[in-house]
């Protein structure tokens, strides 16, 4: 069993991935098989689907497919239609595996299905299936419920023991992964450790800079005493700060959440967005490239308790997913958390 | 009133029943909300308007030709996405070199929309409809989903929306807000005096009236479609200015909120009435609405619905009013007798 | 069914366009001919193809409606509600079909009866029909439907047609003869042509264009409501951003924006060259942007091209005589 040591030390940073090795021999991938796969992002155009492709660009090469890999995406207004017709289309002309992050939730059931009847291993990245139906396994980046209890120690450290008011600023109602990871916030607030938190609302800024820099500046009107907005979402998180750097309010109220470090950079440098956490999707790529390809060249089955090697990633098994009622994972992590010591490496 | 009679026609006094209606908004959402009348809500809709309000000007001159120019999303996404990377790439280029970059850039995506409408004879919502998809499609290749972000700019640009044009007690008037007023100002006296800027009206009446009497309509629409295109250029580097990093993603749906505010403004869909400065209330009243909507303290989810109420509401009430002014000035005329020239716009 | 010459031609144009394509995707992608395919090619788009019929006609009669987009979710939102509160699943979706004629009825009633512009009204209701839906559901995604309906969404019913396709079929052809061959039709043309004129002549203008708002309403719902059976799960989002895809289907049809002109025939083919161009480039693995530029691109160009072949055509006899 593998297991992931999240190390969320009050200073910042690291967390450990840990693998023991499994009883079980784990499975080999072959390279050099002719597999015809589909990468699909929620849409095209966004720095994080982007670096994925790359990860999948870069497992494909190591595994030699005969097949050029195909990156294919909706537009972002078309998103739900647009998924639910790749996926058609690409089981319609016999591909070996389909790795989808999910932007439809369960309205992308029948047609992941479909492609299963059809032969396809269905493998979803970055955002389930919540059902789990028509879906092989899930490519978590990390671990749900784990993603609440980062968000809570950030805001916990930032705050500082006396804790204060805050407020959330998600993508749009409807993202499952972002509502997951508030869901799993408000758990984690439970805990007494967390009694001096108070959040006072969600606010959605429907992941558009525009939206979502108009919704940071409403709220400091909406919230009295507001001390921190926690945005789950890369492009909420850059566009709040934005707005407390332009209202001159980062003294006042402080921004955290998910983001990318080289769009945090300066308002990390400048105190606006003192702490953030992220992973990385260009491993979560690579990552899902091997578990796909390696289901689809019959190397190992989607079971719980299979190990394989993915590269230079190292060891990784299928477990149940603890975190929905249903379905199969493979937990990538680690979190890494992000502040003015670090952040400058990493935008690089 | 019988002097104002004479010389005013209700149309074009219905940017006060507009104004009226506005009035009674801010009133209302005034008792309703704590802390409502300060700086800092004027603030917040003004910088929310200036942009929205720049399109606007433009697209009003386009709705008065009878047509209809749904791209400018897609244009101010692409100006401030293109004007932010070269700026990111050259610190060194001059503000004023931005923004004519900007405003080119505008220009000829507007000019190829008006060439195939004017010229190509292509009706306007096909023409826009495609340009829309397709200048979004060409900054997507042209970006390789590349973010512009705030620290790669110059310092400037991102100073740029704090600086006050003018502090009268505790309010700010921020530049931008009062470029956007200039605008409307200029354009309002332009399309009221200069002969060429009537054109827009007359041709938007009575499109084949215009051809006869030797209007060269043609021009007329392709100007409009040249001025709304540039007018989204500079509403690019102003959306660039404010929100600083700039996706792909920049302004996509704009088009809609532009129709919306042309449309409450009072601007008649189908050609030749309507002002400038009443799509510019129309945008302040949308932008009063969605503001206090949000400081109300009511779920999330029930904003748009109230919205969509309230925009149908403002659209009926000035109507009614409208209604009221004309039978008002039609009883009068009844007894006067009628002025040659003042015959009832179409 | 006696056609202007030039609608004829446009006609044939779009006929052309089709042969084409399709002559492509036989040439490029083994997989087009396959009857799975074909039948997805409709089943993918078919909400949106079956909204169009009836945007025809509202087109036609010089309107348009916007809100039908915010009208498929909130019919959606309304049975997956209501069908959660413990309603029938019967109830729950005539619950949902009943939310589509009072939303079309106060867009009707404001368009008919109060004079307002169509734009405005169904733009408000764009926002406001959707923030109903936001009501109903909130931040939830709704599923569990009875086997039955996810079946009827999913299934084929007669031979390889699913129920949806058969539907859209029977709407063409009643719509078909509604809009050509009756008294009503005529009605919605001439309505188009010249409010005033209508008016003098005696029809009922304000109650046909209340009627055919409700008819729009309904005819939303109804998509809605086989949408959601075809993805088995209902949220706040359904159907964003439709109205868009439809308008283009009935303008490259060959109606025109302003009223009175086009017909469904047109509309029929533009159906047909839409789906298999998107199809088409799905199956050469062309998506997002680059999809949608084509599709603005081949819109533009059946206009524009035409129109310059014309020109040519009459400067040259121009410089005979």
């Amino acid at each position: 069993m593998k297991k992931i040591l999240l190390a969320t030390a009050l200073a910042g940073i690291v967390a450990l991935l840990a693998p023991h090795h499994a009883a079980r021999a784990e499975a080999t991938v072959a390279p050099g098989a002719s597999v015809d796969m589909v990468l699909l992002p929620k849409f095209l155009g966004i720095l994080p689907f982007d670096q994925a492709h790359q990860g999948a660009e870069e497992a494909a090469k190591e595994l030699k497919n005969g097949k050029k890999l195909q990156y294919l995406g909706p537009t972002p207004e078309n998103s739900v239609a647009g998924q639910i017709e790749i996926v058609t289309n690409a089981a319609t002309q016999g591909v070996g595996a389909i790795m989808i992050s999910n932007n439809s939730g369960d309205q992308i059931v029948p047609a992941a299905k479909a492609a299963k009847a059809k032969g396809a291993k269905v493998v979803t990245w970055d955002s389930q299936i919540p059902s789990a139906e028509g879906e092989d396994v899930f490519v978590a980046q990390v671990d749900f419920s784990e993603t609440g209890k980062v968000m809570a120690d950030m805001a916990l450290h930032i705050l500082g023991a006396d804790g204060g008011k805050f407020a959330i600023l998600s993508a749009s109602p409807d993202a499952a992964n972002q509502n997951a990871w508030i869901a799993a916030m408000k758990d984690a607030l439970k805990d007494p450790k967390y009694s001096k938190l108070e959040l006072q609302g969600i606010v959605y800024g429907n992941d558009q800079s525009e939206t979502s820099y108009n919704q940071a500046l409403a709220m400091v009107d909406k919230f009295p005493g507001m001390k921190l907005i926690m945005a789950p979402t890369s492009v909420g998180i850059v566009a709040a700060a934005k707005a407390m750097q332009d209202e001159k309010l980062c003294d006042k109220i402080k921004i955290s959440g998910l983001g990318v470090p080289s769009e945090m950079l300066a308002y990390t440098k400048n105190g606006c967005a003192p702490e953030f956490a992220l992973w990385s999707f260009v491993d979560l790529g690579y990552l899902s490239y091997y578990t796909a390809y390696g289901l689809a060249t019959g190397a190992f089955k989607a079971e719980a308790g299979t190990s394989f090697k993915a590269g230079r990633m190292g060891t990784y098994t299928i477990t149940k997913d603890p975190t929905r009622k249903a379905g199969l994972r493979v937990l990538m992590g680690p979190f890494s958390l992000y502040n003015k010591d670090n952040v400058e490496a990493a935008a690089k | 009133m019988r002097w104002l009679q004479r010389h005013i026609r209700p149309e074009q006094i219905r940017e006060f029943s507009l104004l009226l209606l506005i009035v009674a908004a801010v009133l209302i959402f005034g008792s309703m909300i704590d802390g409502y009348y300060t700086s800092r809500t004027f603030n917040r809709i003004a910088s929310s308007v200036a942009i929205i309000t720049v399109v606007a000007v433009g697209q009003t001159l386009v709705v008065l030709t009878r047509n209809i120019d749904l791209a400018v999303g897609s244009i101010v996404g692409c100006t401030a996405y293109f004007t932010g990377a070269q700026l990111a790439a050259h610190h060194g280029l001059p503000p004023v070199v931005a923004v004519l970059i900007a405003m080119a850039l505008g220009c000829a995506m507007g000019a190829i929309n008006g060439a195939l409408v004017a010229y190509g004879r292509v009706p306007s919502i096909i023409v826009t409809l495609g340009s829309l998809a397709i200048y979004r499609g060409i900054l997507i290749d042209y970006s390789g989903a590349r973010t512009v972000t705030t620290d790669s700019l110059p310092k400037w640009l991102i100073d740029l929306p704090r600086l006050n044009f003018i502090t009268i007690g505790d309010l700010d008037i921020r530049a931008m807000f009062a470029l956007a007023v200039g605008i409307v100002v200029l354009f309002q006296i332009g399309t009221s005096f200069l002969n060429v800027a009537r054109r827009f009206y007359a041709m938007g009446s009575n499109p084949d009236a215009a051809e006869l009497i030797g209007m060269p309509t043609r021009q007329i629409v392709f100007s409009a479609f040249v001025l709304s295109g540039t007018l989204s250029g500079l509403a690019g580097f102003m959306f660039l200015a404010r929100f600083g990093n700039i996706t792909v993603e920049a302004a996509r749906g704009m088009e809609l909120q532009v129709v919306a505010a042309v449309v409450v403004g009072g601007v008649n869909i189908f050609g030749g009435s309507g002002t400038v400065f009443g799509a510019m209330l129309g945008a302040i009243m949308i932008a009063i609405l969605e503001q206090s909507l949000f400081r109300l303290q009511i779920s999330e989810f029930w904003r748009d619905a109230i919205l969509g109420l309230l925009i149908l509401m403002a659209v009926a009430s000035d109507a009614v009013i409208l209604n009221r002014l004309r039978a008002i000035w039609s009883r009068t005329e009844l007894k006067l007798v009628t002025r040659p020239g003042t015959g009832a716009a179409p | 069914m006696t056609l202007p010459p030039i609608l004829r031609r446009w006609e044939a144009l779009l006929l052309l366009m089709l042969v084409v394509i399709a002559g492509l995707n036989i040439v490029y992608s083994p997989f087009y001919l396959g009857v799975g395919n074909i039948v997805n090619l409709f089943q993918l788009s078919i909400e949106k193809i079956i909204v169009a019929l009836m945007m025809t006609l509202i087109i036609i009669n010089g309107e348009i409606d916007l809100s039908v987009a915010s009208v498929m979710g909130l019919s959606s939102c309304v049975t997956a509600y209501t069908f959660h509160a413990g309603w029938p699943m019967g109830w729950a979706l005539t619950a949902g079909l009943a939310s589509g004629a009072v939303a079309g009825a106060i867009n009707g009633f404001w368009i008919a009866y109060v004079g307002l512009p169509s734009l405005a009204v169904t733009l408000a209701g764009l926002i406001g029909y959707r923030g109903v839906a936001r009501i109903l559901v909130e931040d939830r995604a709704y599923g569990g439907f009875p086997e039955w309906f996810n079946q009827l969404g999913q299934q084929p019913l007669l031979g390889p047609l699913t129920f949806s396709i058969i539907i859209f079929l029977a709407m063409f052809v009643f719509m078909a003869v509604v809009l050509h061959r009756s008294a009503a039709g005529r009605l919605v043309y001439v309505m188009g042509n010249n409010v005033q004129a209508a008016r003098y002549s005696g029809v009922r203008v304000k109650r046909v264009k209340l009627l055919l708002f409700v008819a729009s309403g309904v005819v939303a719902a109804l998509a809605g409501l086989l949408y959601s059976a075809r993805l088995g799960s209902v949220r706040g989002d359904m159907a964003v951003g439709f109205e868009l895809d439809v308008i283009t289907i009935v303008l490259l049809g060959g109606v025109s924006i302003f009223g009175g002109s086009g017909n469904l025939l047109g509309v029929g083919l533009s159906i047909l060259v839409i789906l298999n161009l998107r199809n088409g480039m799905g199956l050469a693995d062309i998506t997002g942007n680059t999809q949608t530029s084509v599709i603005g691109a081949l819109l533009i160009l059946s206009v524009l091209v035409p129109n310059m072949a014309r020109g040519l055509h009459s400067k040259l006899q121009g410089r005979e005589t």
